[in-house]
C-alpha cells in the first residue's frame, strides 16, 4: 500500500507540471494583449508608450520560456502575482478568501448529496418498480435535464418570494447556505440515486445475496452487510471525483445567490481579462483534481484488497 | 386579583406611545444593490466604484446640468484674463472625517499626488496643462496652466481623480501606490466593509454642509439581474439605480406594480454606429446619407429596447451642452435612400441580388462586441434594412479586445460604440477624436475637413470665449451630421427601480453618481 502511494505521489509530479505549462501556455495564446488589458482595466489610455512600460511592468518582453519559469518559481512559493484589475491585491490572497466560502458551499452540499441519495438511492431499490420509485426518477429527469441557472431562480421564487421562507441571497448565515446547497446538489442527487439504485439492484441478483437468503440471514442485514456495502465501491470513485467537481461547479449558483466564493472571482476574472486569476484558478482546480482523484484510488485500494497488485498485503 | 385593569390601561398607553413614536420617525436607512464590489476608493485612482467614491469625496466645484458650476469646497473662485490662472477661495468650515482641516495646504498635497502620477491621467488633457499649484494662503489655492483651456472646471469637478482624500491616508505623501483609508470630506463615511458582500456607509456626523436624510446606505452586491430584481420584490432591497442593472422587460414589469415605481432619467450617452469615410463603398456622402435613411431609430428603441433607451436623431442628445443645434435629422425613409444611392451610382441591375457600381455589388461589414446581445440585435435589424434597399450587410461579431484592436487600426467599415457619456460629452469625447487611438479618428480620416475639425477642437478646448466656443463645436458637430460619419442610434439613460416609499430619487449631472444625499423615506 506505501508502495503504491509513493508511485502514485511521484506519478503526480510530471503531471502537475504539465498542467501548470498548459495554464500559462493557454493563457498567452489568448488573442487579448494582456499588457492592453491591464491599462484598459486601471482606464489607462492605451498609447504606445504606456503599453511599453506596462509589458516592462509585467515582464512581457522577455521569452516565453523564461516567462514560464519565472512565473513556476514565483507559483511554487505561493505568488500567483497581482490582479490586472486591482494592482494592489495579490491573486494568492484573493483565491484563499474566495475559497473558504466555495469550500462551505461544496462541503455541504456534498454531505447533503451523500445523506440524501445513500437514503433514496436505497429505498428505490429495495421498492423498484413501485409508485415511489416512479415519483423519484421522474424528479430525477427533471433534475438532470434542468439547468442550475434557471432552477436556481426557480428555487428564489418559491421559497424566498412565494413561501416568505428565505432570504433570495447572501452569505453570512445557515439560512442563507439552503437554497445554493439545494441547487448545485439537486443534479448530483439525481445521477447518485440513479447510481446507488442500479448498483443494488444488479447486486441483488448476485449469487451471494442469493447464498445470503439461503443461509437464512435477515433481509436488513443481506441490503446492508451484502447488497449496499458491495455497491458503495463504485459509488465512492464517483463521490470522491464530485468534491473538485462542486468547487469548480458551483459558479453558477455562487452568481445567482450573491455567493462570494472562487467561482465568482473566475467568471469576474473571465470576463476582465485578468489573467494572472484565470491562471491560478485553472492551476488550483487542476491540482485539486490530481489530488482528490489520488484520495479516491488510495482509498478504493484500501477497501477492495483485490485492486491491490500485492495480492492484499498492505 | 390576576389581571388589574390599571395594568392593561398601562399596557395600552405604552402600546399607544410606541406606535406614535414609529410612525413619526420615518425610515432612515436604505439598501440597495450593486452589480459589483466597491473596491479601491482611492480618489485618484479608477479601479473604484464611482458613486461610492461621490459619497466620500468632494470637490472644488459642483458641475451642474446646464454646464454652469456652483460653489462646493470652495466658496468662490477667478480665472486670470489669459485664462492661464485659476485661484480658488476655500470654505475655512470643512474637515476631513478623521478630523484635520481642510484648507489649502491638504488641497495642494492631494493634487500634486496625482500630478506625480501623470502617466496614470492623460486621458484628461488638463492633468498635462498644469504647470504649477500653489497655496497662497491657508484658504487661497492657485493653480497655474501652460496654456487655456476650458474643460479644466469640469475636469476638476468630476469623480476622479482631483477629489480630496485626507493627508492621513497617503502613504508617503502619495496615492499612487495605494491609500491607507478611505477619509473625505463628503456626506457620508465609509463604514463595515465585506469584500464581495456588503458595504455600509454612515451618514458623516462632523459634515460641513446640509445633513443627509438617510443616515445609512448600504450596498449589496448582488451580481445577477435576475437576483436584484427577487430581492427587490422580496423587500430585501429598496432600490437599484443604473444604466445596465435592470433589461427593458422588467422594468416594463416593476413600472405596472402598486408598490414600486420606475424613473428614467434624461439622455447620458449616445449608442452610435462610426462609418469609415476612407473604404471605397462608404467613401461617397450619398451612400452614408443613404445609410442614415434606411434605419429607423424608432423602431430600435422601441422593438429591441422596449423604449429603455430614446430614439436618437444626432450624435448628442439636445441636452447635453453645446449640442442644442436643431440639426435636421435623417428621417426614416427607404425612398429617399434609393434615390441617392442611384445618385452615387449604385443601381440596380437585372438578374442582381445587390446594387451594383461599375460591375462590383455593394457589399460592406458591420463589426460589433459578440460579448453584447443588444448589439447583435441591432446588426441583425440593420442587415435586414440593407437588404431591402439592395444592399449587402455582413455582420460580424467578435470578442471585446479584437473589436477594439480593430477599431483602433482602422480595419472596418462600420463599428458599434458608444461616447463618453455626461459629464464627459461633449468635450472629452469630441477631445478623443483627435487622438489615434480611437475608432472615430480612423473613421473621419476620408473627411476632407479633417484638419478644419480636428483644428477646432483643440481650438474650442483653449477658447476663453464663450461664444467663439460656441460657434467652433457647432462646426464640428454640424460637419459631422452632414458628412453623416456617425449613425446615432439610441441614447442610453439611467434608469432606477425603488419601493413607492422612497422619495428624492433624482440622477446627477454625472451618470456614476447616485445621488444618495436628496433621498429620504
Amino acid at each position: 500500500m506505501l508502495n503504491y502511494i509513493i508511485k502514485r505521489l511521484t506519478m503526480m509530479i510530471p503531471i502537475l507540471f504539465g498542467i501548470s505549462f498548459i495554464a500559462f501556455l493557454l493563457i498567452n495564446l489568448a488573442p487579448s494583449d494582456p499588457a492592453e488589458v491591464a491599462l484598459r482595466l486601471n482606464e489607462i489610455m492605451p498609447t504606445p508608450d504606456a503599453i511599453e512600460s506596462m509589458r516592462q511592468e509585467l515582464g512581457l518582453n522577455k521569452p516565453f520560456f523564461e516567462r514560464y519559469f519565472i512565473w513556476l518559481y514565483d507559483v511554487l512559493h505561493l505568488d500567483f502575482g497581482r490582479s490586472f484589475i486591482h494592482r494592489d491585491r495579490l491573486v494568492w490572497d484573493e483565491m484563499i478568501r474566495s475559497l473558504i466560502p466555495t469550500l462551505v458551499l461544496a462541503m455541504s452540499s456534498f454531505a447533503f448529496t451523500l445523506i440524501i441519495s445513500l437514503i433514496l438511492g436505497v429505498l428505490c431499490a429495495i421498492f423498484a418498480n413501485s409508485a415511489f420509485d416512479h415519483i423519484v426518477r421522474i424528479i430525477i429527469f427533471l433534475g438532470t435535464a434542468m439547468p442550475s441557472y434557471w432552477l436556481g431562480l426557480l428555487f428564489i421564487w418559491l421559497f424566498a418570494n412565494y413561501l416568505d421562507l428565505l432570504p433570495t441571497n447572501g452569505y453570512g448565515s445557515l439560512q442563507n447556505l439552503i437554497l445554493p446547497t439545494l441547487t448545485l446538489s439537486f443534479v448530483y442527487i439525481s445521477t447518485y440515486i440513479r447510481f446507488i439504485r442500479n448498483n443494488m439492484l444488479e447486486n441483488m441478483h448476485n449469487y451471494s445475496v442469493f447464498y445470503a437468503r439461503c443461509r437464512g440471514l435477515k433481509e436488513k442485514t443481506i441490503i446492508v452487510k451484502h447488497v449496499l456495502v458491495n455497491s458503495l465501491h463504485t459509488t465512492i470513485t464517483a463521490l470522491g471525483m464530485t468534491i473538485p467537481q462542486l468547487i469548480a461547479g458551483s459558479f453558477v449558483v455562487e452568481y445567482i445567490f450573491s455567493w462570494p466564493g472562487l467561482g465568482r472571482l473566475c467568471i469576474a476574472a473571465i470576463m476582465n481579462r485578468d489573467y494572472p486569476v484565470i491562471q491560478a484558478y485553472i492551476l488550483i482546480m487542476a491540482i485539486l483534481f490530481v489530488v482528490c482523484n489520488f484520495i479516491v484510488d488510495v482509498i478504493h485500494q484500501w477497501l477492495d484488497p483485490r485492486l491491490r497488485d500485492n495480492g492484499g498485503a498492505i | 386579583m390576576f389581571f388589574n385593569f390599571s395594568h392593561l390601561k398601562k399596557i395600552l398607553i405604552v402600546l399607544i406611545f410606541s406606535c406614535c413614536s414609529f410612525n413619526s420617525f420615518a425610515k432612515d436607512d436604505i439598501t440597495f444593490a450593486n452589480f459589483r464590489d466597491i473596491r479601491d476608493l482611492n480618489p485618484h485612482l479608477y479601479s473604484g466604484e464611482m458613486w461610492a467614491q461621490n459619497m466620500l469625496y468632494e470637490s472644488l466645484v459642483h458641475y451642474n446640468e446646464d454646464g454652469t458650476f456652483s460653489p462646493w469646497l470652495a466658496e468662490s473662485w477667478t480665472i486670470s484674463n489669459d485664462g492661464k490662472t485659476y485661484t480658488f477661495k476655500l470654505r475655512k468650515d470643512v474637515t476631513f472625517s478623521d478630523g484635520v482641516k481642510f484648507d489649502a495646504h491638504s488641497a495642494k498635497l492631494n493634487w500634486d499626488a496625482v500630478l506625480s502620477n501623470k502617466v496614470r491621467h492623460t486621458w484628461l488633457e488638463m492633468v498635462r496643462l498644469i504647470t504649477e499649484v500653489k497655496a497662497v494662503d491657508d484658504y487661497t489655492l492657485q493653480v497655474n496652466l501652460s496654456e487655456p483651456y476650458y474643460p479644466f472646471m469640469i475636469e476638476i469637478a468630476v469623480t476622479r481623480p482631483m477629489r480630496f482624500i485626507s493627508p492621513n491616508s497617503m502613504i508617503d505623501g502619495e496615492t499612487k501606490n495605494g491609500v491607507k483609508s478611505y477619509i473625505g470630506t463628503g456626506p457620508y463615511v465609509l463604514g463595515d466593509h465585506k469584500k464581495d458582500q456588503y458595504a455600509v456607509f454612515n451618514a458623516n456626523p462632523t459634515y460641513w454642509g446640509a445633513k443627509p436624510i438617510l443616515k445609512k446606505v448600504t450596498m449589496k452586491v448582488i451580481a445577477d439581474n435576475q437576483s436584484r430584481l427577487m430581492a427587490l420584490e422580496k423587500g430585501e432591497i429598496d432600490l437599484i439605480y443604473g444604466k445596465n442593472m435592470v433589461d427593458a422587460d422588467s422594468f416594463e414589469r416593476f413600472s405596472a406594480m402598486d408598490k414600486f415605481q420606475t424613473l428614467m432619467s434624461k439622455p447620458v450617452s449616445s449608442r452610435i454606429v462610426l462609418m469609415n469615410t476612407t473604404r471605397s463603398q462608404l467613401s461617397d456622402v450619398n451612400v452614408r446619407q443613404a445609410i442614415e435613411h434606411i434605419i429607423s431609430k424608432k423602431d430600435i428603441s422601441e422593438g429591441i429596447f422596449n423604449n429603455s433607451e430614446a430614439p436618437a436623431d444626432t450624435l448628442m442628445a439636445t441636452n447635453i451642452p453645446y449640442a442644442n443645434l436643431s440639426l435636421k435629422p435623417y428621417v426614416y425613409d427607404t425612398k429617399l435612400a434609393e434615390t441617392l444611392l442611384d445618385k452615387a451610382g449604385w443601381v440596380k441591375v437585372k438578374g442582381q441580388d445587390y446594387r451594383q457600381k461599375d460591375g462590383k455589388p455593394f457589399e460592406i461589414t458591420l463589426y460589433y462586441d459578440s460579448n453584447t446581445a443588444s448589439q447583435k440585435t441591432i446588426a441583425q435589424y440593420m442587415q435586414d434594412e440593407f437588404e431591402q434597399v439592395g444592399l449587402k450587410l455582413n455582420i460580424h461579431g467578435e470578442e471585446e479586445q479584437g473589436y477594439r484592436d480593430r477599431q483602433k487600426a482602422g480595419d472596418f467599415d462600420m463599428v458599434f460604440d458608444i461616447s463618453w457619456g455626461t459629464p464627459y460629452d461633449p468635450q472629452s469625447f469630441l477631445s478623443g477624436m483627435k487622438l489615434p487611438v480611437y475608432g472615430d479618428y480612423m473613421a473621419q480620416q476620408g473627411l476632407k475637413e479633417k484638419p478644419q475639425i480636428d483644428a477646432n477642437i483643440s481650438k474650442a478646448l483653449i477658447s476663453t470665449d464663450e461664444k467663439e466656443r460656441q460657434d467652433l463645436f457647432r462646426y464640428v458637430l454640424e460637419t459631422l451630421h452632414n458628412e453623416a460619419v456617425y449613425i446615432p442610434l439610441t441614447y442610453e439613460r439611467n434608469r432606477a427601480i425603488a419601493v413607492k416609499s422612497l422619495k428624492g430619487i433624482e440622477f446627477a449631472p454625472s451618470q456614476f453618481d447616485i445621488p444618495f444625499e436628496k433621498m429620504h423615506f
